[in-house]
């Protein structure tokens, strides 16, 4: 194997110099796990993994799938991971012009010295995160422009699930739960090193594994307009799914970020999966089963890692934490009334409703800082199309009581372009928005009143693979535009605020979404046109992506139109767990509901 | 006092540095940093009431980000009795090699909060002469230091007082020790000492003689006692 080869820290500090927020870039937190060894020679005997968060380091350090990897690759004596995130445009810009090659944070070994590359992708727009990675590290962006045995490149995460558009980018994929998988691949890695064996042995050695997609084994047929003819050979995927979520012990000593990040508390997983079905909601369908963690040693792990932290905030995650049985007792034991609002709670994508507003109080501990609520769209039609099962009645009641109580800060999220939409449904937005004013009139008094804040975010629906609306089309971005404006025009703009994602933009994601194999092509050119950080409204370059389609001689309605139920979609050679009888059932279901 | 009096809290100031690594963290960092050390330490910090508790914890003014600096100091207010020895070991253990408590005392008698009291701040530069003609360089400089940094517009709001020592063994170094004010006009203009201003002028005008900042420290803090200058810790 070649020498491992490090950034010297002499150089990071010049580098560093007149750098945004350096602190992204030191290491040196509590809570790292990573092996240091004495010598250079030492690291010969590791198995070195890089764990890849394309995206900035306040972001990559936010997410809990990172460290749980990052724990469980450490804990074994063989293998080593270390944390590699995109560097910000000024450190990018500084990293090339003095060639020095992107490096991990804890050894600052550079990348190309790694055994394998593992991208966690949260999001389509990270995909041209990831070429600029690979390629800061001096990498071959392509699969098949990697001719040596090391390193190795695969990606994981929820937005690989259709992993066509980064196909030709990677050796393989790892579809689902990674907490088991990821061993055996290192497993596989080692043998594959000491064996000296070639790059075909180690990937069919994988290919047993669950979870495990190598597109250099399969071939794609398509007809002359664009559809897929056929899958060759037709045999699935299937997902890595870890049974029983408390074989797994929670993070307890996490990284702790030495600056500040998005999410900056213990995050704690409560539960994976979710039991509601809405029909546009992907994590839904991709996380199932439902799995929850057991209350008893949850409350354990939970103190033990408050105190092994130091942290003042703890987050429940999960997909519905309203669902989670025994959400009152987790609290219960977890805060103590003698210190109290020294911890505080957050539950993301919590259920509001009249009966555990009380709940909410309680973990606000006394603060106020606001409400907020998805009803999605604003008709109860709608609401049961896309099966979110919440009344408005129940909603509002919520809300009033809220009200009555001191609140004065409400959030409402709505979609836009859901497939079935009439003019009425969005209508009914602007309506229900007039009976939350009405009810804050009623219940506030004027001081209060005139504090009232209702921030309204509309987002353009996205249909994703593995949804009941996988095959429904995605609104024009003209129709979005006018049903957007339309709402802006008939809300009281005195006490809402209202911000939309871009309709053009959000086209752009539903083909990367839905994209087949040649959409990478795509996102190549699109990154060597300067593509990076797309989720930053200020760095994306719509006109660059539309040419790019253009160049590419793909039409962009190819993966924005509705596709026929009976069509070979690009994701079907992956096997969610959840079969697509049944997301057809339930897009029948849906349009039962007209 | 009686014993009985003096049993359920302990006020406690203490010194840290924050050097290598961590001289890219802001005061912020820092702050958040040391609180989360005495949780894990299990120091019972004591918050403040109301509906939005806070640590009783307060630091002195902050070091720019990317300067080291020996003289970090702040006074914290602990549940119960601890001594200094005990305080200081408990929450070393907590802390990275980067950034520990190199002093700690506890505070008898009422004492002026950090950030209003720090008046005066000591820099430590590290001066390189870049010139092949060093000969008479440092005597040039000094004068012209003296007089562009305690009486030119640009910089004597900001200087206190300053010394030059010549580095052992080397003729190409030259060791600045620059007082700052803490506060510039501190009825008027409650600023604090502008520090990466004055390093952005400081560095410009050392082109003039060919001189380099190869290093730069905060080395030292004082407080007004009486009218002599001490440090935090000699006043408690």
């Amino acid at each position: 194997m070649d020498k491992i080869k490090r950034l010297d820290s002499d150089l990071l500090g010049r580098l560093l110099k007149d750098i945004e927020k350096p602190g992204r870039y030191i290491n040196n937190e509590i809570g790292t796990k990573s092996k240091s060894p004495g010598t250079m020679e030492d690291f010969q005997d590791l198995i070195l993994m890089a764990l890849v968060f394309p995206d900035i380091y306040e972001v990559g350090m936010s997410n809990l799938g990172l460290q749980i990897l990052y724990e469980i690759i450490n804990k074994h004596k063989c293998f080593s991971a270390e944390r590699v995130f995109s560097p910000w445009i000024d450190f990018e810009e500084k990293l090339r012009k003095e060639k020095v090659k992107i490096f991990s944070l804890e050894n600052r070994i550079f990348l190309d010295s790694f055994d394998l590359i593992g991208f966690t992708v949260q999001h389509e727009f990270l995909y041209t995160n990831i070429l600029n990675i690979l390629d800061m590290g001096g990498i071959g962006i392509r699969a098949v422009d990697r001719r040596n045995r090391f390193p190795l490149v695969c990606a994981g995460g929820p937005a690989i699930v259709n992993p066509q558009p980064l196909s030709r980018f990677m050796d393989f994929f790892v579809i689902g739960d990674g907490e088991e998988v990821v061993i055996s691949i290192l497993q596989r890695v080692k043998k594959y090193r000491e064996n000296n064996k070639d790059k075909n042995w180690f990937l069919k050695e994988i290919s047993r594994l669950d979870g495990i997609y190598i597109p250099g084994f399969y071939r794609f047929y398509y007809y002359p307009d664009g559809r897929i003819k056929s899958i060759e050979p037709g045999e699935k995927v299937k997902k890595a799914v870890i049974k029983n979520l408390n074989e797994f012990q929670i993070v307890q000593d996490p990284i702790i970020p030495n600056i500040k990040t998005v999410h900056d508390r213990f995050a704690v997983e409560i539960m994976r999966g979710c039991s509601r079905g809405c029909r546009f909601c992907q994590a839904g369908i991709i996380y199932r089963p439902v799995r929850k963690r057991e209350v008893g040693s949850l409350v354990r792990q939970c103190i033990a890692g408050l105190k092994k932290t130091g942290y003042d905030e703890i987050s429940f995650l999960s997909l519905s934490s309203s669902d989670y049985g025994e959400i009152g007792h987790l609290l219960d034991k977890i805060t103590d009334p003698s210190k109290h609002g020294r911890l505080s709670i957050s539950m993301p994508s919590m259920r509001l409703d009249s009966l555990n507003l009380k709940l909410f109080e309680l973990i606000q501990s006394g603060r106020k800082t606001g409400l907020t609520f998805a009803p999605e769209a604003g008709s109860q039609r709608m609401r049961n199309i896309i099966n979110k099962n919440i009344e408005e009645k129940e909603m509002l009641d919520c809300i009033k009581m809220a009200f009555s109580s001191g609140w004065d800060k409400i959030k409402l999220y709505f979609m836009i372009g859901l497939p079935y939409e009439n003019d009425k449904d969005i209508h009914e937005i602007t309506l229900l928005v007039e009976k939350i004013i009405m009810a804050a009139r009623e219940r506030l008094s004027g001081k209060k009143l005139a504090r009232l804040k209702i921030n309204i975010s509309i987002n353009v629906f996205c249909p994703k693979p593995f949804t009941p609306f996988q095959w429904v089309s995605h609104d024009n971005p003209g129709n979005l535009d006018s049903k957007f404006d339309y709402i802006l025009k008939n809300v009281s703009k005195r006490y809402v605020n209202i911000n939309w994602t871009d309709s053009k933009k959000s086209r752009i994601e539903c083909a990367l979404a839905r994209g087949n194999e040649r959409v990478g092509e795509v996102i190549e050119s699109a990154w060597k046109k300067g593509a990076r950080f797309d989720n930053w409204t200020d760095f994306f370059k719509l006109s660059v992506w539309e040419e790019e389609f253009v160049k590419a001689g793909l039409d962009i309605d190819l993966f924005t139109r509705k596709f026929s139920v009976d069509e070979i979609l690009p994701w079907d050679i992956i096997d969610i767990g959840v079969s697509k009888d049944f997301l057809l059932k339930e897009y029948d279901r849906a349009r039962e509901c007209l | 006092m009686t014993e009985q009096e003096n049993v359920c809290e302990t006020r406690i100031r203490f010194k840290f540095y924050k050097k290598d690594e961590f001289k890219y963290l802001s005061h912020l960092d820092i702050s958040r940093i040391m609180i989360r050390a005495i949780r894990r330490a299990e120091l019972e910090i004591k918050y403040s009431q109301g509906y939005n508790p806070k640590p009783k914890i307060g630091f002195s003014p902050p070091t720019p980000l990317g300067v080291e600096s020996m003289a970090e100091y702040a006074d914290v207010l602990l549940e119960g009795n601890i001594d200094e020895r005990t305080f200081k070991k408990k929450l070393n253990s907590e802390l990275k090699p980067q950034m520990l408590i190199s002093e700690a005392r506890i505070i008898t008698e009422k004492t002026e909060n950090l950030m209003n009291a720090a008046a005066v701040v000591l820099y430590g530069f590290e001066l390189h002469i870049c010139s092949s003609d060093n000969k008479g360089m440092p005597g040039r400089f000094y004068t012209g230091l003296k007089k562009d940094l305690t009486t030119g517009p640009d910089f004597c709001n900001s200087i206190f007082d300053l010394k030059i020592i010549t580095a052992e063994g080397s003729s190409d170094i030259i060791l600045l020790k620059l007082f700052g004010y803490v506060k510039i006009f501190k009825e008027e203009n409650n600023e604090i000492f502008k520090f990466n201003n004055f390093y952005g002028f400081f560095e410009n005008w050392l082109k003039k003689y060919c001189i380099d900042i190869k290093n730069v420290k905060k080395e030292e803090l004082f407080v007004l006692c009486g009218g002599i200058l001490k440090t935090p810790m000699e006043v408690v």
